[in-house]
């Protein structure tokens, strides 16, 4: 049995318009979280991890399970959608509750499972009141229990946290970390590229149904040339470090912070640059520079995102 | 562990009849189903209201009588009989109506001379007969008899419980409304959107996302549509029954329930309301996965049904109402002068034996659902194109 999520060149066309084309993934456990602008095929590439859609090239197979059999791929894996439509006339106990029914459990066991989740979605005031007459953020939230409430391996979360206050923001970040440190995987598609920083293990950046980049961000970040890794340099004399940088040839552009006690410092060649400030610290007395924190400037999702697919709907 | 594994998937049937029986029940867009279904229960309570009228005025007539009568008595009235022999064998009519005719004879001229009336003042050829009516009742049937200047003319005996002939009038609301219209139209509506109407709302996901294999899916949904097509009009056709019987004395409705097979039919219209129910029901779960606007299919669908009498032999049996009527148990007797057309219609050519017509709806039925099975497992989610 498999331990990861694979794409095997892996393409899907509605009719003649593209969704995903030649993916091949493999993912391993942990958050991983899908970045893309609206189009890029995030939620075709859910729909063929959960089976809703069939790929028409390539193999998809979840922990060696293949996505055309619900029977067994469901019982591992959760999956809370984007579609915003319920059974009508249902509670969001009954929704739950209906849902466990369906995957075969006895009355009492989907009952007791049924509150634990709606408990852990904080929604238990909510739970006997109609789904039609949920706020957005609550319905968001009975989507969550609704692919929390088997215990899944694998928990598939397209857009988790749009129509969610500050505070449920934070409950639900939280809830995937503890289901990712439990050795699951938990894949999320987001465009609030801050959070997605802060939570992801990994990400897939996607433009125009084609895999641009994956990884775990900073080794993304690493492996794109054409833009200059920028550090910011916490330190004492950063006048001193920066002629120190530009003698030896390792910047290529550098700006002092406003406050003289910082610079930032744009190189191609970060590793040369780490060396140099080691041998800067070993020789420390000579310079006179104190160094009091480095910290990459871009090494995150938003600059990865914008550095790859450009910056018109990055910030959002 | 296949024990298991099918117990489990009865309990995910079980569980998918239970959604959808709350949808199929409640919806508001089914409530014509329901009226649909009612139409042929309020006509024959309509019948039974008005043939209860009858009766009661019937039995009305036969108290005011002078003699008590019997259907024997009714029969003994004969043409020509004179006013008095009439009255020696019924008695004094208890409802008389009377009127004098008075006839233009101008058109009559080539009668000989002994044969022409008297004139009237006018000069013109004249006549005036003196009609009377008598009505008589025996307690369950009317003697209307008819004299003109004191000698029987017309005989006109109304059966007030005839269930023979109230039989095959049940007959033909069965066959020509109740399966080829209400049931058929009921099933469209049921059956289609047990996964269509779930498309346009966007909430088939759901099911897609549960640990459920999708035939098994597909079956419960089919159970829960055949359970709620079945409840409806197994109702109504009992329903119908007891309208239908309601009206008739309980000597008659004895006679028809235990000596003429009239319990028999009743329990066979039942299970042809339900075979009915499977074979449409399976036609229709796989039309709506198969097609987005399900007016084409329905009409497609209809018309093979209505169409079935003038088809080949081989492609008849591939449809539901071939089989339906070979197991109606009273046949329409076609009426002389009927259209050949309206005949074939109502005729059934090439029956089938009851168990073959069983057999063969099944296998229809079974058809369709595999081709459901093969459907439901290709279906995808993609909302966007509906």
């Amino acid at each position: 049995m498999s331990d990861r999520i694979v794409f095997e060149d892996v393409s899907k066309f509605y009719g003649e318009i593209l969704g995903v084309n030649r993916v091949n993934l493999s993912i391993p456990p942990g958050i991983t979280s899908l970045v893309g602008p609206n189009g890029s095929g995030k939620t075709t590439l859910m729909n063929l991890m959960t089976g809703l859609v069939r790929p028409t090239r390539g193999r998809v197979d979840i922990l060696g399970c293949p996505t055309g059999d619900p029977e067994r791929l469901f019982t591992m894996l959760g999956y809370s959608t984007q579609f915003d439509a319920f059974p009508k006339g249902l509670t969001g106990f009954q929704f739950i509750y209906s849902y466990l029914r369906l995957s075969g459990r006895d009355s009492q066991s989907a009952e007791q499972l049924a509150w634990r989740v709606i408990e852990r979605v904080n929604l238990v005031e909510a739970a006997k009141r109609n789904i039609a007459g949920y706020s957005k953020g609550m319905r968001q939230r009975i989507r969550l229990a609704q692919a929390l409430a088997h215990d899944p391996k694998v928990l598939v979360l397209d857009e988790p946290l749009n129509g969610l206050d500050p505070l449920a923001r934070s409950e639900m970040i939280a809830l995937f970390r503890a289901t990712a440190a439990q050795g699951c995987y938990v894949i999320i598609s987001s465009h609030i590229l801050h959070e997605v920083d802060v939570i992801s293990d990994q990400v897939i950046l996607l433009s125009n149904g084609y895999v641009v980049a994956e990884g775990q961000i900073a080794t993304v970040r690493g492996e794109i040339q054409e833009h200059p890794t920028q550090i910011l340099i916490r330190c004492t004399r950063p006048r001193a470090l920066a002629a120190k940088m530009l003698e030896e040839e390792i910047a290529i552009d550098i700006s002092i912070h406003k406050d003289e006690r910082g610079l930032l410092l744009k190189t191609r060649d970060a590793d040369r640059f780490y060396l140099a400030l080691n041998d800067l610290a070993l020789n420390e007395n000579g310079t006179g520079i104190d160094i009091e924190s480095i910290a990459p400037a871009d090494d995150d999702v938003l600059s990865v995102y914008e550095y790859l697919i450009g910056n018109e709907e990055a910030v959002r | 562990m296949k024990g298991s594994a099918t117990k489990t998937w009865w309990a995910q049937i079980r569980a998918v009849v239970r959604l959808e029986m709350r949808k199929t029940f409640f919806a508001k867009r089914g409530l014509w189903i329901y009226l649909v279904a009612a139409l042929p229960v309020l006509l024959f309570v309509a019948y039974a209201l008005a043939n209860s009228r009858f009766q009661h005025r019937t039995e009305e007539i036969a108290r005011q009588g002078e003699k008590r009568l019997t259907y024997q008595d009714l029969l003994a009235v004969k043409p020509d009989m004179t006013r008095e022999e009439l009255v020696g064998i019924l008695g004094k009519p208890p409802e008389v109506f009377h009127w004098t005719e008075h006839r233009n004879e101008n058109r009559k001229e080539n009668r000989s001379r002994e044969e022409r009336p008297e004139r009237n003042e006018e000069g013109e050829p004249a006549a005036a007969v003196f009609h009377e009516d008598y009505h008589y009742a025996d307690g369950l049937n009317d003697l209307y008899v008819g004299l003109a200047d004191g000698k029987v003319v017309s005989i006109n005996i109304r059966e007030g419980s005839n269930a023979g002939q109230d039989s095959i009038m049940f007959a033909g609301v069965f066959q020509f409304f109740f399966l080829r219209l209400a049931i058929f139209f009921g099933c469209l509506g049921i059956f289609m959107n047990l996964f269509r109407g779930e498309i346009l709302d966007r909430s088939l996901h759901f099911y897609f996302l549960a640990p459920i294999r999708r035939d098994v899916l597909m079956v419960g949904k089919f159970l829960a549509g055949l359970l709620a097509t079945c409840t409806i009009f197994v109702t109504s056709e009992l329903l119908q029954t007891v309208a239908f019987l309601w009206h008739f004395p309980p000597s008659v409705r004895e006679v028809y329930l235990y000596h003429n097979h009239g319990l028999e039919h009743a329990a066979i219209y039942l299970g042809v309301t339900v075979l009915a129910c499977v074979g449409y029901g399976a036609f229709f779960l796989v039309a709506g996965m198969m097609f987005r606007n399900p007016i084409l299919p329905a009409a497609a669908i209809l018309i093979w049904e209505w169409i079935n009498p003038f088809l080949p032999g081989i492609l008849k049996q591939f449809s539901v109402i071939f089989y339906l009527k070979s197991l109606c148990p009273v046949d329409i007797p076609i009426a002389p002068g009927t259209p050949p057309v309206l005949a074939l219609l109502i005729s059934n050519s090439d029956p089938v034996s009851a168990p073959v017509a069983v057999l063969g709806i099944l296998i229809v039925a079974m058809i369709a659902l595999y081709a459901s099975s093969v459907q439901v497992r290709r279906m995808e989610i993609n909302y966007t194109t509906e």
